[in-house]
Parts: C-alpha cells; structure tokens; sequence
C-alpha cells in the first residue's frame, strides 16, 4: 500500500522476520522495534454498525449475536437494504348496504406504510410476504430460532457441568489444605448436616445445579429418516427457485432451501481495533471511539517513525552487471536523522541489555514469583530472502532534515554538486546508487536486492523519573526491493 | 515506482488563481454552482453537472479524463429533487468513472471505471478498487476497501491512508506539468 495501488517494490524487515511494506508495520518506541501484524496482539476496541456508523456496547453486541438492530442486508445478494415508502390506503371496511343503508365513506388519510427494498437486485420484503411496517425503522418481524429450546438445553447443560467441575476442584483444594483437626465432626463426614445448614443459611442446595444435569436428554441418532418425496427424480427442477450456498450459508439457522423464504438477514457489526506490543503492552494504535472518526488517540506506525524508501527508477538488472539505481529516502520523523547505508551482513548483533535492577525486581527474584522469562523470550528471526544484487553502499553519513509541513511551499528543489545525491528537498532526498547482481542469477527470476539501513532515532516518550536512558538511538531495519526480473542478457 | 511527469499542453488548460487546473476540453454545466477549493485538477472530457445541484470540492482534488461528477436525485411523491454533492479533500477519481453520491470523504481513492450510485455516502479514507459497481444508497465507512459488483468489503486499509492519501494527490500535482515550449 506504500505505493496506493502499485505492487509493493520496497519491503521491510519485520522483528519477527515476517516481509511487510512500510505502510502495514508498526513501530513501538518503547521497544524501539519494528513490529507487524502478526508479532501484536489485535484488541476490539468497539462494535458499530458499517451501514448506521453507530456504536454498540461489547455486552449489547454480545447478547444481539454481533448484529446490528436496524440494518439489514439482502438475503439474495447480500448488499445492504434500503427503506423505502409507499401510500397504503388503510382498509375500509364494507358496510353492509342492507343492515344500515347510509354507507359511511371513511375518510381517512393514506398512512405511510414502509418496507425493505434492495437496490442492487430489487429484493424486497414483500417478495416473501413480510407485511409492511407502519414505522421507517425497526419493527420486523424476529424470527426465532427452530432449535433454540434446545440449544438453550444445550447450554444450561454445559454451564451447569462447568459449575459443577469448578466446585469440586474448590473442594478438592480445601480438603488438601485443610488442617484437620483431631476430632472429625459429624458435618464432614455425613453431609446430611451439611445439607441442612445450607438449608438453614438459605442458600441454594447443591443440588440445583445437578438438576439440569438430570433432566438432560442427550441426543439420540435413528435409523428412521424422512423418505425422499417420491417426484424428486421426476420432477423438473426451476433453479430460480432454489436458493445458493452462499444465501443458505448466510443464515445458517434456517438454511432456506427456496427463494421465497428468505429473510432480511441482520446487517454484522465491524469493528475497530487496537493494537498492542507483545513485548511490553503498550499501545501501539489506538482510534477513537466515534466510528466516523478517522482519528487515532495512539497511532506508532513504521510509516511515522522510521524513513522511509522509495524506488524512483533502475535500469534493467543483468547477471553479472552492474544497474543505476534511484532511490527516494524519507525521514518522517520531527528530528533531524543521520543515515547511512550498509550491507546486510555489516548489523551489529542485537546486544543484550541488562536489566534495570530495582528493589522490586530483585525482591520478586528471591521470592522467586518472576515469570520464567527464558521459555517466553521471543524467538530472533531472521529473514532468508535471497537476494541476488547488492547494492553498493556510499561510505557516507546522510543527513535528512525533519519534516516540515510547511516547506512544501518552499522553492524548488536542491540540486547537490554531489555525485550520490541527485536532490534533496524538506526531508526528502533522492540517491544515485549501484547495483551489483550476482554473475549466477538467472534469466527471468525475481531481481531482488537487500540493503540495511542506519539511522539515528530521537526517542520522544517522556522518560520515567531517574531513569537515564539515552534519548538519542541508533537503529538499524532491513530492506528489500523488487528490482524486476534478471533480464536475460 | 515513484510517480512520474505527467505532461499537458498548456494551451489546453486554465490555471486559477487558486491552483485549479481546469481542461478546456470539459463539460461543467451550471458553473456558477461549482466551487472548486484549490489545486483541483479536471482532465479532459469530465463532466461536472452544477446545473442540477451544487458541486463542492475540497483542496487536492483529481479529477481524470472521460469521469462524470453529477449530483444525486431522489424521487419524492411529488416529483424528484436533486442533491448537493459535497467532496473532500485529496480526493482520488479515476477515469471513465460516474459519481453520484450525496458525500464523497476527505482521502478517498475511487478507482476507473466506476459507478457509485445515487445517494452513497463515502466516509473519510476509504477505497473503491477499479472496475467496481457501488449500489444506490450505500455506505462506505471509514478505513474500508471495497471492490467488485455489487461492491463489497474485501479488506481493510492502513491506518496511514491520510497521509499516503495525502502524498499521492500532492506528487500527482506536482507533476502535473505544462509541456515545456520547444
């Protein structure tokens, strides 16, 4: 997406080795790792619905099945239904010209009736017979499930054999740890007493919960089916008049077999999420709560944090030979950045940090409550791509301004005597760089050329109180781009 | 790639005050009820129809050749009534597209060879892939990518959209360039 609809050319490094544009990474800077979606943990930060843009409580969508309440989506073709209206003359009723003789004309006003119409395959709700609603929304009719009686058997079941596990595990603990005195009292070991205190106490007796289990009635298969109807090989099939797997599947309770029962199926809630670092819960994004809001409260995206590259243009890449390559860099950032190129292999290995000693830490160690931190250390995994051009990388620290939003009405852009930078203009610069392929690449295999990127970063999180952590980072990513295909001599 | 020149015949266009490229070669109807907010770009043979409703655009508006913006109706019991139709800003259309909605957001990419119904309401970032049909009366939220006909979600976008959105109708202006006189 870093390029909108173009193929992704430029391909960062995850930490957890994973291959990602810029646009779909983020960036935690209190790890000060680059992280993707894979190695962060996806939160639901509010239900609304996508057709009314409004919010719904997690326990309300709960109990509603994650569906919205007003909107509906088109049995036939799954786009959304529209509401609309007609004049309904209310029924007059017919006087009998016998009995009376003077026929009362009613003159009452034509009500508005409502119902729900598709606009993509005209569906309607008349189609099967659902009477029109005197109100615009809201009103229709629910169905309820054929099997919800014993679906909800089903789960007083489970529940009641859930309870019943978790009370004899209490129990069990009690009896191991209890400290049994020397005399053992009648109540312990009869259990009548027992049943008879709660009695007295008022509460439940323990056998509530098993009545459920009692009266359960498992499910029984028999050998007795329903005989197919006997024109079921004779008579001619209308496919307009059998619904598809998609329209079964999209109401799975009823799973209507013909056209003319199908129902207005309630519109899913969508959802917005944040996101979290595994490796220290802080939020890395975090949107608003309004569903029209395109805002977010916490937003620690690569796009913003680390610069950013672009391929502006290669020759062709020949096995063996050497290619121009232009590339755009971009610093995001609110600080000035120093950059260098390097080549993948020249990264220094991650060092190990010590950890900050504190009174709590080293307590918790010789309590001995720390978590095991060895088997939950997150496996360092490197990406194996191969790449089959290097890209010769300038001895030359680079230095891009930080952004400025108004530079953009500055003058054009400056053009360096220097013979690797081509331009430079606000916080972006252009470089003329080499590309040396590999003298055994083949014709027609994927170009792909790795470079390693180092860039001071200025870390903007307030720093805890006596903490003297350096603000002033030097970080290193990998990147990959798609250079074409190895053009066969 | 990174995006390249695009070059027009500066005889063609005219340059406002305010930064709108406007094709000679348009059909905008109505144009008093027109207003283009700045650096809009019109291409040749798009038709704007302020003559049913009024028609707004935000800044950085991109406006491709063969598209038709035409403002909404809907049809009442006593006749049809049109609809103002608002845009934001760095909006996207390609070419050969028809829009109708009421709103079109702000950061909104549709793609060529669209049809966006009547009465749609496209929320802030979001994206109709090309050749998609939008049903009347639909509504895209925010941080959506819809695609196909009907169109329906298929995935969702980065949380960046606004400032890829942002860069792309920046750059597209920026080399949107008068061919150089020989």
């Amino acid at each position: 997406m870093a390029y909108l609809t173009q193929p992704d050319y430029v391909k960062y490094i995850c930490s957890c080795g994973q291959l990602k544009p810029i646009t779909s990474l983020y960036f935690c800077r209190h790890c000060l790792k680059i992280r993707c979606g894979f190695c962060i943990c996806h939160e639901v930060d509010s239900h609304y619905c996508a057709n009314c843009l409004e919010n719904m409580p997690s326990s309300e969508a709960r109990l509603k099945k994650n569906r919205c309440s007003s909107c509906f989506d088109c049995p036939s073709c799954f786009h959304t239904l529209s509401t609309r209206a007609t004049m309904a003359q209310p029924r007059q009723v017919v006087q009998d010209p016998a009995a009376g003789g003077d026929t009362k004309v009613e003159s009452k006003q034509p009500k508005k009736m409502y119902y729900l119409s598709c606009f993509n395959c005209r569906w309607t709700s008349r189609d099967v017979g659902i009477p029109d609603q005197p109100v615009a929304s809201g009103g229709w009719p629910e169905r309820t499930n054929p099997h919800a009686a014993r679906v909800n058997q089903l789960l007083d079941y489970y529940k009641a054999i859930a309870l019943q596990e978790k009370q004899e595990k209490i129990e069990r603990e009690r009896k191991k740890f209890n400290i049994r005195g020397k005399y053992i009292t009648l109540t312990d070991k009869t259990g009548l007493t027992g049943a008879m205190a709660r009695n007295i106490a008022g509460l439940p007796s323990s056998e509530s919960s098993s009545s459920a289990i009692a009266s359960f009635v498992p499910s029984q298969a028999t050998e007795e089916v329903e005989e197919l109807p006997e024109d079921i090989f004779t008579k001619e099939v209308n496919l307009n008049q059998i619904t598809s797997m998609p329209q079964r599947l999209a109401s799975p309770e009823w799973q209507p077999s013909s056209v003319s029962r199908l129902h207005p199926l309630a519109k899913l809630l969508s959802v917005k999420r944040s996101q979290r670092c595994r490796a220290c819960d802080h939020n890395l994004t975090k949107p608003e709560y309004n569903p029209g809001s395109i805002k977010f409260k916490i937003e620690l995206l690569a796009y913003y944090h680390v610069p950013e590259v672009k391929i502006i243009s290669h020759e062709p890449v020949k096995p063996g030979g050497k290619s121009a390559l232009l590339l755009k860099l971009t610093n995001p950032t609110g600080h000035e950045m120093q950059l260098r190129l390097l080549q993948p292999e020249d990264i220094p290995p991650p060092e190990e940090k010590e950890e900050p000693k504190s009174i709590e830490k080293s307590l918790e160690r010789s309590l001995n409550l720390e978590k095991d931190t060895t088997s939950l250390k997150p496996i360092e995994v490197t990406c194996e791509q191969p790449a089959t051009s290097r890209v010769s990388a300038p001895d030359v620290t680079l230095t891009l301004a930080q952004r400025d939003d108004a530079a953009e009405y500055d003058d054009d852009a400056q053009h360096d005597t220097n013979d690797i930078i081509m331009w430079r203009k606000s916080n972006k610069l252009a470089l003329r760089l080499e590309v040396v392929t590999d003298e055994g690449a083949e014709g027609g295999a994927p170009a792909v050329a790795k470079v390693a990127l180092q860039y001071s970063y200025r870390n903007t999180v307030p720093p805890a109180a006596a903490a003297a952590t350096p603000r002033d980072h030097t970080l290193y990513t990998t990147v990959l781009l798609d250079l074409g295909t190895v053009s066969s001599n | 790639m990174e995006l390249q020149d695009t070059y027009y015949n500066k005889s063609e266009y005219v340059e406002t005050a305010s930064g709108n490229k406007v094709s000679r070669q348009t059909v905008l109807c109505g144009s008093q009820n027109i207003v283009l907010h700045g650096k809009v770009i019109v291409q040749s043979d798009a038709i704007i129809r302020g003559d049913l409703a009024n028609v707004k655009t935000g800044r950085f508006c991109i406006i491709s050749k063969g598209s038709v913006i035409r403002p909404p109706f809907k049809k009442f019991s006593k006749g049809v009534a049109f609809f103002p139709l608002q845009m934001g800003d760095h909006v996207f259309v390609g070419e050969n597209t028809v829009v109708n909605a009421a709103v079109v957001g702000s950061y909104v990419y549709i793609g060529k060879n669209v049809v966006i119904g009547r009465r749609c309401v496209l929320k802030d970032c979001c994206m109709i892939e090309d050749n998609s049909v939008l049903p009347a009366e639909t509504v895209v939220p925010s941080f959506a990518r819809y695609s196909g006909s009907p169109a329906r979600l298929i995935t969702t976008l980065p949380e960046a959209m606004p400032d890829l959105m942002t860069e792309f109708t920046k750059s597209y202006y920026q080399h949107f360039l008068p061919t150089t006189v020989q």
